[in-house]
């Protein structure tokens, strides 16, 4: 189960509309996914209605996530826990096919060295007197030895924040340093709203241009999962504008091709490594909908 | 009180004139001529008095089950998805099981509605390698597919994505998730196909 392999069984997930098929052979730490949209259930735009200007700006943003690639290590108490229902179902179950050949070949063993042994009288087993059950397991064991897993954890590469392949029993999210007002700050990737477009459209458009364009992604909904908002300081507040209200939308990452150098710096980041980079009252309201699971 | 009128034996009319008052006394004395012919109950005076289904409102009679396409498959509005299958499948049959249970408990305590749960028949796939010795095909292992499908009846688009998102984060290892909408070629791929019909229906058209 925890085998430290990177060649794991596949594990994909297909979004509706959207199919993702992960690979396991290729990249590290990426799944790859193929996005055939069927018509998506897009919410009608209206007609351009005269519509009472708010005095708030609005912005979308997108909560990009790399899910864990490999299981998490366990607790003693669940290494120990396991080893003991391993050996429960051990001594629970019944003898498979192959466990069951082995029997048989010992017993063949033993009655032809017992003397008065006539082999017409055995049953057709051609192939099983050429290869011994024993036979196969060695052949087995051979393959085993020549292959060999890579390694789980890279002490070197977990430390850099750079790096998507990071921490790879974790999930990581998407950090972006921008410019807002006349500071730079670490936030998720946001872009303004403009008229006439969804906010989730929004929020692929600030994706877009943060990273590079092959980095795929797949947003989850349509609906946004948080909201933030931040009220000018008094000095600054006008008529027309009050603040800002950041809409954030999830997205979970497709296979990455090794990115080209952005034009923003980024982050991959844990969830316990946010508080380091994002203000106190952005960082409550992002933690609300990130799941550490 | 009528025994006592009956022995002075008046002539009925003027009984009549009497119990005027008395609507019920005259009913019973007009109508019947004898004592004995005086019953209105069947057995006893307390017959049926346990009854007290026809006092409830007329119910239709209720239809026989129609077996194939019990549930309608909805489309999507503009708040919610349509009818969706979350088709779990791998190699492991008990891991599975156990995820598509854990979904279908998710649901229930999100409150939202599964339609049906069931199973697709297993798929077997044969591995066959090369022997190192020779260009002959060996069958190195049987790799059995299983597949379980929950079939949601509508999912509110504020809640798909941190429900998809706890999907995908619980997954266990060598399982494929797949969220897609429920079609009728769906439904339709879960019946066996009837050969001898299909021959009848094939001659009828020619």
């Amino acid at each position: 189960m925890a085998a430290p392999c990177r060649k794991m069984a596949s594990r994909s997930f297909s979004q509706l509309l959207y199919c993702f098929n992960r690979t396991a052979v290729g990249s590290v730490g990426c799944r790859r996914f193929s996005v055939t949209p069927v018509g998506r259930a897009r919410p009608q735009a209206g007609p351009a209605v005269e519509r009472a200007t708010s005095p708030w700006t609005l912005m979308a943003a997108v909560c990009l996530q790399r899910l864990p690639v490999i299981s998490a290590d366990e607790s003693p108490i669940e290494q120990r826990f396991k080893q003991m229902m391993q050996q429960m179902e051990l001594e629970k179950s019944m003898l498979s096919d192959h466990e069951l050949r082995l029997l048989e070949d010992a017993d063949r063993m033993s009655r032809k060295q017992a003397g008065d042994y006539d082999s017409d009288e055995e049953e057709g087993h051609g192939d099983q007197e050429i290869m011994l059950g024993q036979d196969l397991e060695d052949t087995w064991e051979q393959r085993l030895k020549n292959f060999q897993p890579a390694p789980r954890v890279r002490a070197d590469v977990d430390k850099d924040l750079t790096s998507v392949q990071r921490c790879l029993a974790d999930s990581l999210v998407l950090l972006a340093e921008q410019q807002v007002g006349a500071e730079k700050l670490w936030l998720l990737p946001q872009a303004a709203w403009q008229e006439g477009e969804t906010l989730r459209q929004t929020a692929e458009r600030a994706l877009g241009s943060v990273t590079a364009a092959d980095l795929k992604a797949t947003f989850l909904g349509n609906a946004p999962c948080g909201v933030y908002k931040y009220k000018l300081p008094k000095a600054a507040r006008t008529e027309s504008s009050v603040g800002t209200k950041v809409f954030f939308f999830k997205a979970v990452l497709a296979d990455s091709a090794p990115a080209k150098a952005p034009n923003t710096a980024l982050l991959w980041v844990k969830k316990s490594e946010l508080q380091k980079y994002l203000k106190p009252a952005y960082a409550m309201k992002v933690d609300r909908f990130i799941l550490s699971l | 009180m009528n025994h006592m009128f009956r022995k002075r034996c008046f002539p009925r009319a003027v009984y009549v004139h009497m119990l005027l008052n008395d609507a019920t006394q005259t009913e019973l004395i007009l109508s019947g001529c004898a004592p004995g012919n005086e019953r209105r109950y069947k057995g006893t005076p307390t017959h049926g008095i346990g009854r007290w289904k026809y006092l409830l409102p007329k119910q239709a009679p209720k239809k026989k089950k129609d077996r194939n396409q019990t549930k309608q498959i909805l489309s999507a509005t503009d708040t919610a998805h349509g009818t969706l299958n979350v088709k779990v499948s791998g190699y492991d049959m008990t891991v599975v099981e156990h995820y598509s249970q854990y979904i279908h408990n998710l649901c229930n305590r999100l409150g939202i509605d599964v339609a049906e749960s069931y199973a697709l028949p297993t798929k077997s796939t044969e591995v066959m390698l090369v022997q190192d010795q020779g260009n002959k095909t060996y069958v190195d292992a049987v790799l059995k597919t299983h597949q379980r499908v929950v079939q949601l009846s509508s999912l509110n688009a504020s809640l798909c994505p941190v429900f998809v998102d706890v999907l995908l984060k619980n997954q266990p290892e060598g399982v494929q998730l797949s969220v897609k909408e429920h079609t009728e070629a769906d439904f339709q791929a879960r019946f066996k196909a009837r050969p001898e019909l299909e021959g009848l229906l094939a001659q009828i058209s020619q």
